[in-house]
């Protein structure tokens, strides 16, 4: 306003103009579009945010849909679709209820029947989903008001809320069902624009979020790069501005970077080796402890991850608030090893062969277990085989193999399946029977104060050092890079990156 | 030659009908299904069956073959069973990109390849025909994904000049869509720049040293004449041809090519597809690869029987 007025005395007109002119461009340079490319490395399969399986269609899925509940990269579940919520004292009836006037990309008003009809969808076998296994526990889904949505469980269960933050739990419109894989609509912060599978997907800003003042961007271009060098050449020269989960190598690249840099978290992928517990040699408990013994973790985990990994107990990876710290991880003991095997009846050492898919983080991961057996007298053979045929005939098949997993959204979810005796991946993998481990987990799902829930989670912990199925070794990190010129971003444990907050300096 | 066109027309068809048995038979012999992609680790018999039956994978074969057939002959590739999209317009959309990278190859091809080819008979025993040879050798004996590897060293890594891989749409500007195709144009023509040169290069000798040419000459044609209007006409005869096939050979090597520099044409696809155990998506992609081999190995037949006269084609039929 002063400038307008100074310009018009001392020197007329020209400068006014140019006054006039410089008022037009500075507000439009401010307004300029804030748009952020993000590199994934691997082509998004499906847009149907219920029958996404990789962390590429996971961060699609969270800039274009929300969910129930949300689980924050401290692990904690937090309100997203449902304001608020409450369970029964039994735990088997959990009322959710919902925020009012959010709308969908297509206009209309999200209602408590849109949330039944996905997860309708969800427990629908013909349509795959993958959160369907966890979602087996539900007796009935029922919408008693327009924002209320009220689940029967078939039995108590304590994490429930935080189950319905899972990557799939996306809520869609019931009448967009069909078609939402070429024409995707939610209510999340960035509305679908385009899809050029092996190319790039394009989001753009909702303006009518119902988080106020988000999101901050204008659009999100995600590129697909297979090659990291490329992506983070192209991160380095400002290209991109994200680069979606770094392996270890190229976040050693980024520590010398003047205009990008690796934003790092402990996530919940963890490694194990899968040791038959119905089978010689590692049916009698001795040799599995001995294996037990004779390892060190932290240095397996160093070795596979290339130092960007955290030995654990378990699955529960350190940090989360079921995870047992006061029980330091176990140091190695050659002398106790070597006892335990002639205890087992192998006085002269022990030959094992282990199986692994041709990968670099698992034979990695297998020959360090290699160099740490010999000094317990231990031989162990590696074999690697291509990936398909590994899952295919080896997994589970042989005594002794690798394996690995994503993380999931609650301790009842990261471990049951796996250590429960009657669990899916239990009766897969190394068929585990430890009754006292059942009690445990079982009692967990029915336990609603979370410290005691914790106690029992850190009680099956102390099981699984002492005498459990298998090794759970460590947790690997994620990592993102990003370009100097993004503000307020986050790497998630969840894998995902939530843009709704992200903004970029202009 | 009307007789001959339409027997191979025949042929055509009848090579696309086995062709198309064929890649059904060999992509349901591959261990594993879409079912078992879909759910992954999340897998339990039941729900595999369920993922099954909707798609229609328990069917007889012979019913399958029959379903996906008879819409690929109206036009309908299906729909890809992992990515739940109609196959028809990504698989276009990345046929015009891999097309892209086709043209600008051949191009190169016949520009570098025939010129040095020429030049190399032309100033026979001169170090342009030294140098021609030496490329050719050197092309023709190291695999292109040998080259793809030092090619990206050098100017995506140490000299840092050019993209090593990806792509970038012409809305992004000329330069950077160029710069994305430069390598991967290169890796892709060098062993048919030198097949070609070679090729060109004895073929232009013999005609050279035959008598018509020699009686150009002695009427005293001037020697531009003599290589422009008489020489290369028949000398390039051979090359023609190679060419034709040549073009079905760089389709096949573009789905190595584009999965080296992950360009997104219709090899990634096809790798994705594969990948995926999505059966649709991958029968189609490998039966529009197919026709493009089998069109440009007829084309180039056509080709040398147009180009020749000494061959009477209708006459052998008759």
């Amino acid at each position: 306003m002063v400038a307008p007025a100074r310009a018009g005395r001392s020197a007329g007109m020209p400068i006014a103009l140019l006054a006039m002119l410089a008022s037009l461009i500075i507000p439009s340079a401010a307004l300029a579009e804030k748009v952020l490319t993000v590199s994934l490395y691997a082509n998004l399969s499906n847009l149907d945010p219920i029958k996404t399986t990789t962390g590429h269609e996971y961060n699609y899925a969270l800039s274009v849909f929300d969910g129930i509940t949300y689980i924050d990269r401290d692990m904690k579940v937090k309100p997203d679709l449902a304001e608020t919520w409450e369970a029964s004292d039994d735990l088997k009836t959990w009322t959710f209820h919902l925020r009012k006037g959010v709308k969908f990309h297509n206009g209309r008003e999200l209602e408590a029947e849109d949330v039944v009809a996905t997860l309708n969808r969800v427990l629908d076998p013909a349509n795959g989903s993958r959160m369907r296994v966890n979602l087996l526990i539900v007796d009935k889904i029922e919408a008693p008001d327009r924002y209320t949505v009220k689940f029967t469980l078939k039995q108590p269960y304590a994490g429930f809320d935080a189950l319905l933050a899972d990557y799939q739990a996306r809520i869609s419109p019931r009448e967009a069902a069909k078609g939402i894989s070429t024409k995707p609509i939610g209510t999340g912060p960035f509305k679908f624009v385009e899809f050029i599978p092996n190319d790039r997907l394009v989001v753009e800003r909702n303006p009518d979020y119902w988080r106020p003042g988000e999101p901050k961007l204008d659009k999100i271009i995600y590129r697909i790069i297979p090659e990291y060098a490329s992506a983070v050449a192209a991160l380095e020269n400002g290209d991109v501005q994200v680069v979606w989960s770094l392996p270890p190598e190229e976040i050693e690249k980024l520590k010398t970077s003047k205009t990008a840099h690796a934003d790092e978290v402990t996530a919940g992928t963890w490694y194990a080796y899968v040791m038959r517990n119905d089978i010689p040699p590692f049916n009698d408990v001795k040799v599995r402890q001995a294996f037990f013994k004779l390892m060190d973790k932290a240095a397996i985990a160093d070795i596979a991850s290339l130092g960007h990994g955290v030995a654990t107990h378990s699955p529960i990876p350190p940090g989360h608030p079921a995870y047992n710290s006061e029980m330091p991880i176990a140091k190695t003991d050659i002398e106790t090893a070597k006892k335990l095997l002639a205890e087992a009846g192998h006085p002269d050492g022990i030959k094992v062969v282990l199986w692994m898919p041709k990968e670099p983080v698992y034979e990695r991961f297998a020959v360090a277990l290699r160099e740490q057996a010999k000094a317990a007298g231990v031989e162990v053979e590696l074999r690697s085989v291509a990936t398909d045929q590994f899952f295919a005939d080896k997994e589970g098949k042989e005594p002794f193999t690798v394996t690995n997993f994503y993380g999931r959204p609650t301790p009842d979810t990261m471990v049951y399946s796996w250590f429960h005796s009657k669990g899916s991946w239990n009766q897969n993998l190394w068929k585990g029977n430890d009754p006292e481990i059942d009690q445990l987990l079982d009692k967990a799902r029915e336990t609603k104060s979370s410290e005691e829930q914790a106690a029992l989670y850190k009680r099956f912990q102390a099981i699984l050092e002492e005498r459990g199925p298998a090794a759970v070794v460590f947790v690997s990190n994620h990592a993102d890079g990003v370009h100097n010129s993004v503000l307020n971003f986050h790497a998630s444990p969840r894998l995902w990156i939530d843009f709704r907050e992200v903004d970029l300096k202009q | 030659m009307t007789a001959y066109v339409i027997k191979r027309m025949i042929y055509l068809v009848i090579i696309l009908a086995v062709m198309s048995v064929l890649v059904f038979a060999a992509t349901h012999l591959l261990p594993g299904d879409a079912a078992v992609m879909i759910l992954g680790q999340y897998s339990t018999p039941e729900a595999l069956e369920a993922i099954r039956l909707k798609l229609g994978l328990n069917d007889p074969l012979i019913v399958q073959y029959g379903r996906w057939i008879s819409g690929f002959v109206q036009g309908d590739m299906g729909s890809s069973l992992i990515m739940e999209r109609p196959v028809a317009p990504m698989l276009w959309e990345a046929l015009g990109k891999s097309m892209v990278l086709a043209t600008l190859s051949m191009f190169c091809v016949v520009v570098v390849g025939l010129g040095l080819g020429v030049l190399a008979a032309v100033y026979r025993g001169s170090w342009i025909d030294h140098l021609s040879s030496f490329f050719g050798y050197v092309g023709v004996s190291i695999p292109e994904f040998f080259w793809a590897i030092i090619l990206v060293l050098l100017f995506a890594g140490s000299l840092g000049w050019l993209p090593a891989t990806g792509y970038a749409p012409l809305s992004d500007g000329m330069w950077p869509f160029l710069s994305h195709l430069i390598l991967p144009v290169i890796t892709l023509t060098l062993t048919l720049i030198a097949h070609v040169s070679r090729m060109t290069r004895s073929s232009m000798i013999d005609v050279l040293h035959s008598q018509y040419v020699k009686t150009a000459r002695a009427k005293g044609l001037p020697e531009n004449m003599v290589i422009l209007k008489h020489a290369l006409r028949n000398g390039l005869l051979p090359t023609i041809t190679v060419l034709s096939y040549d073009f079905g050979w760089l389709v096949g090597g573009i789905v190595v090519v584009e999965a080296v520099f992950g360009y997104p044409g219709i090899g990634r696809l096809l790798v994705f597809a594969m990948e995926r155990h999505d059966l649709p998506l991958m029968q189609a992609i490998i039966l529009i690869l197919t026709a493009i081999f089998v069109l440009s190995n007829l084309v180039a037949d056509l080709l040398y029987a147009y180009f020749n006269p000494r061959i009477r084609y209708g006459n052998a039929i008759e």
